[in-house]
């Protein structure tokens, strides 16, 4: 575009419904935005994201000769790129478009301040003109999406995901930390609604997987490192070896004489394993390992022959290397990481570890499991006994503040039910009484099998037990309160199952660090958005599948795997993507090559010529997160669509009116920003006084930003980001980190009270931190006098 | 306190006059009966904790302050300990119990404790056998305290007419 092109704004102020409409006063915040410099034009609209709404900016771009457009709506995060396409069909580049984010970050958190919230829109509308006037247009590049894929995690979410992919045509890598795939649903015995036998429907699967061509699986394995972006990740993986040859044919000749047992950690230490076992009958890959944590040989002693002289085709081989590395290139990645089940011995009141009889949910699936512990028999395990009555408790350790995890397990209500029919189908002379405080039916089929056991004569008691006490006699005394009888029940049982809840796994935060995603307040892994990107996540190329994301059952797991598959296909089949036009570009004028950009890099993507006098970017490495840009000290870096005058235009527009009773806030895109967004989804309630510059990273935050905003007048000013070890750029939070605490010396030097500059680090799941920060800032600026910013504007100004 | 066949007083004020009064956790109780299955009174009264509570969310105010019941929580905080909601049960029987105090519903027990405390300074009176037992130790029959300090029981008496004290005790 022309640089002494005339800039022609027009401003659209969307009154989502009642959304924004309610509370902020559309009409006065279009007729304001006329006021602002370069802008031709300015309404306001009931929903500016719909077609007519698209059809409008299109009509006026044609016919005010638009030449950037303004949309005061919802976060960018939903509708930029509704707006952006918009653009680009009536020919104006995308790059063009800004938007003012007045629902989420302003009706939403101000119900109820009518005046304060119409104010703070008409600021953000002015900022985002401000920035709007200086955007130029950009060319995206176009990156090579390599057709593979790697699957983490080999329960029936990772299995469906690999076989859809596989079939699909793409190489496919199935990592799995375990010795063998198949997950949970190859521990359980029967699954809900249908009763289905679990290994009989799971095992075709396994074994169709094993031998796809496609499909390489890999057991034993963990993901080290991964590197790249979108299209083109490289992971790095460590096998640990089976010390046993793909000639094994399971004959089990060498665990028949090895001489060294444990717990068997498949069947939940109800029975014993050899030192080489197979994990299980149906395992993949079909074949023995050495557990070497318990083998009698260590690396170069061999202490013990008996397995090798067993074994007639000579599988065994203790020579081999104890762990190899495996390098491979894809071009997405599934996580499907899965769950474990919740623990309840810290809940003492139910004495499970201290009374052999009440057991897990998960345990009794083994223990009824024709292939486990029992053969299938219902006994006890303190004394080989049928018990003749059985209580199963619900809700253990879900639903719960701080005795277990908050959030409703999803599975238990079913999975309760339909053991209760296992058992009646069985022995329909055990009596079954199931303690719960609601029934979750609520799926396909569900219900059918609600009505089913208690036409079996299952007793449902709604109120959860007290506690659980041994009888002399061995059986257990469970009391409570029957709520709807309003009487205290105290029964004795023979066996009591809790109906134990689900939790993310423990390694949860390997695979965080490792792809630069987020957990929800819970630990599992968070989505994009969560109804309409359910299955992404918000690092490029990577998706979600099963139980990692949420608790839920096989069907679910499944259902999202395939989603997952088809979201990765997605990118693959076209085989490029776009990426953002956000990298650097380096003024060969100013640069002088000292390489402050080269050292605070996190990519490595810049070096810095010293001879040369330049630095030079490697854009297909360059994330653009800005660090580089708020690290040069003679500005010759400009990021693009982030650029410093750009921002300074934000602060100055930000700070026009009254500033001293404004709070500057600089958010990352994909923490601290979105974390603002869930604030007011979550309709949490916060004073008016701030104002937020979204910027990719808060390593993007130069020292000129803050001291210009203070030298404005700004009372206070927030620098936030994603917590450290979750920066979505490796490390440049760390900068951060480090410079928010160079320029607190620095203010408290020029007699500026440092507290005014905070620092907090907030995700995307942490909706009520940012909530609670900004009171806490509202609070930091109700303390700053007049006397305090003039002092601070003078002492900004000497040194200026 | 209305019967079981007429319909009940629903008063929505009160619940949020209970929860203003910092007993906010109420509404988070989503009943599940464990503060009553543990309850040491409720085992031997007709005390029952969760239905305590539900009557506060629903805002049966005749049937929570004038109750009875409300006085035969021991504040032992064992409900509180295993609350899957975090419901500060204890907190709330306390809060409720102030209430009805003011409302004018105090146990006569408790009222014969009151009027000892107004009278002599002491909630438990000093009896003729503690008199003896203190003169055969060699002490004085009268403790040190406001029971030989006629000035220093004047000013507890001040105290319990400035509190409002003795208009709850009626």
């Amino acid at each position: 575009m022309d640089e002494e092109e005339e800039i022609r704004i027009g401003v659209y102020v969307c009154h989502c419904g009642l959304n924004i409409g309610a509370t902020v006063d559309c009409e006065e915040v279009a007729e304001h935005a006329k006021t602002l410099d370069d802008v031709v034009y300015a309404e306001h609209q009931m929903y500016t994201c719909s077609e007519p709404g698209q059809q409008q900016i299109r009509d006026d771009i044609k016919e005010h000769r638009l030449n950037r457009v303004v949309v005061a709506s919802c976060s960018p995060k939903l509708h930029e790129e509704t707006f952006r396409n918009a653009c680009e069909e009536a020919g104006l580049n995308k790059y063009l478009l800004e938007m003012a984010n007045i629902r989420e970050h302003c009706s939403w958190v101000h119900l109820h301040e009518k005046e304060g919230a119409t104010d703070k829109a008409k600021d953000l509308v002015a900022m985002a003109v401000a920035k709007a006037r200086l955007l130029r247009p950009q060319i995206e590049k176009k990156v090579p999406v390599r057709k593979s894929a790697m699957v983490i995690g080999g329960g029936v979410a990772g299995i469906q995901a690999a076989l859809d992919l596989g079939d699909c045509g793409y190489k496919v890598y199935l990592v799995e930390k375990e010795a063998s795939i198949g997950g949970r649903m190859a521990q359980i015995d029967k699954t809900f609604p249908t009763m289905d036998c679990s290994i009989c429907i799971l095992a075709p699967k396994m074994s169709e997987i094993g031998r796809h061509p496609n499909v390489e699986v890999l057991t034993n394995a963990t993901v080290r490192h991964i590197d790249g972006y979108i299209g083109n990740f490289s992971v790095l993986i460590s096998q640990k070896t089976r010390y046993v040859t793909d000639e094994c044919t399971v004959c089990g000749d060498c665990t028949d004489v090895c001489p060294v047992t444990t717990p068997n950690e498949f069947d939940l230490g109800l029975t014993t394993r050899k030192g080489i076992y197979i994990p299980f009958p149906q395992a993949i890959p079909s074949s023995f390992i050495v557990d070497m944590d318990l083998c009698l040989n260590e690396a170069n002693v061999r202490a013990c022959n008996k397995c090798i002289e067993a074994c007639e085709r000579e599988c065994i081989d203790f020579d081999m290397d104890p762990e190899k590395e495996i390098q491979i290139e894809v071009g997405t990645i599934i996580v499907a990481t899965g769950m474990k089940s919740f623990d309840p011995r810290g809940l003492e009141e139910y004495g499970y570890g201290r009374y052999p009889d009440v057991l897990t949910t998960l345990e009794f699936e083994r223990l009824i499991n024709a292939s486990g512990p029992t053969e299938g028999h219902l006994i006890r395990p303190s004394d080989g006994e049928q018990p003749k009555n059985v209580a199963f408790i619900q809700c253990v350790g879900s639903r719960t503040e701080d005795r277990g995890n908050p959030y409703c397990s999803n599975i238990c209500c079913m999975e309760t039910i339909k053991d209760a029919l296992l058992i009646k189908e069985h022995w329909p002379e055990i009596e079954i009484t199931v303690f719960y405080m609601d029934i979750r039916a609520f799926g396909k089929g569900f219900e059918d099998l609600y009505k089913r056991a208690r036409e079996e004569g299952a007793r449902f008691i709604r109120g959860l037990p007290f506690d659980i006490k041994k009888n002399p006699d061995g059986t257990l005394r469970v009391r409570g309160e029957n709520t709807t009888l309003q009487e205290i029940y105290d029964t004795d049982f023979g066996m009591v199952i809790l109906s134990v809840g689900l939790e993310p796994q423990d390694d949860k935060e390997d695979i965080q660090r490792l792809l630069n995603i987020s957990t929800d307040s819970n630990g599992f892994f968070l989505e994009a958005h969560p109804k309409l990107k359910p299955i992404d996540t918000p690092t490029g190329g990577v998706f979600l599948a099963g139980t990692a994301e949420a608790p839920k059952d096989i069907k679910d797991s499944v259902t999202q795997a395939s989603a997952a598959a088809s979201r990765a296909n997605r990118l693959m089949i076209r085989g490029e993507v776009t990426v953002e036009a956000l990298t650097p570009i380096i003024d060969a004028e100013l640069c002088t090559g000292c390489g402050a950009c080269e050292k605070v890099c996190p990519y490595g993507a810049i070096t810095a010529d010293k001879e040369a006098k330049l630095a030079t970017v490697v854009e297909a490495a360059c994330a653009g997160c800005g660090t580089c840009g708020a690290q040069c000290p003679t500005g010759a870096i400009t990021m693009r669509h982030f650029t410093d005058d750009q921002i300074m235009a934000q602060i100055d527009h930000a700070l026009e009116r009254d500033p001293q009773d404004k709070v500057l806030v600089f958010a990352c895109n994909w923490c601290s920003y979105a974390g603002a967004d869930l604030a007011g989804v979550s309709r949490m309630q916060y004073p008016t006084s701030s104002r937020v510059i979204r910027l990719m990273c808060s390593g993007r935050v130069a020292e000129k930003f803050v001291m210009r905003a203070f030298e404005k007048g700004a009372a206070a000013v927030l620098v936030s980001g994603c917590h450290l070890q979750d920066c979505h750029y490796i490390s440049a939070n760390q900068q951060t980190l480090k410079r928010v605490k160079r320029w607190k010396k620095k203010l408290e030097k020029k007699g500026i009270d440092p507290d005014r500059l905070q620092l907090e680090w907030i995700s995307a799941a942490e909706g009520d931190r940012f909530a609670s920060k900004m009171k806490e800032m509202h609070e930091i600026v109700s303390q700053v006098t007049a006397k305090d910013i003039g002092k601070t504007k003078k002492a900004l100004k000497a040194k200026a | 306190m209305a019967s079981d066949s007429e319909p009940k007083a629903v008063d929505p004020a009160f619940t949020k006059s209970v929860v203003d009064k910092g007993a906010d956790t109420v509404t988070l109780c989503f009943q599940c009966g464990t503060c009553t299955g543990g309850c040491p009174s409720g085992r031997v009264t007709a005390f029952r904790t969760r239905k305590m509570m539900r009557r506060v969310q629903l805002g049966f105010k005749d049937e929570v302050l004038p109750a009875e019941e409300l006085w035969l929580c021991t504040t032992c905080t064992t409900c509180d300990e295993r609350c899957p909601r975090g419901v500060k049960i204890t907190d709330i029987i306390m809060t409720l119990r102030n209430m009805a105090v003011r409302e004018g519903y105090m146990a006569e027990a408790h009222k014969n404790t009151a009027r000892s405390l107004m009278k002599s300074g002491h909630a438990i009176p000093l009896g003729d056998a503690f008199r003896k037992m203190r003169e055969t130790l060699g002490l004085h029959s009268e403790p040190p305290t406001v029971l030989s300090d006629k000035e220093a029981l004047d000013e507890v008496k001040k105290i319990i007419k400035a509190t409002h004290f003795d208009e709850l005790v009626g």
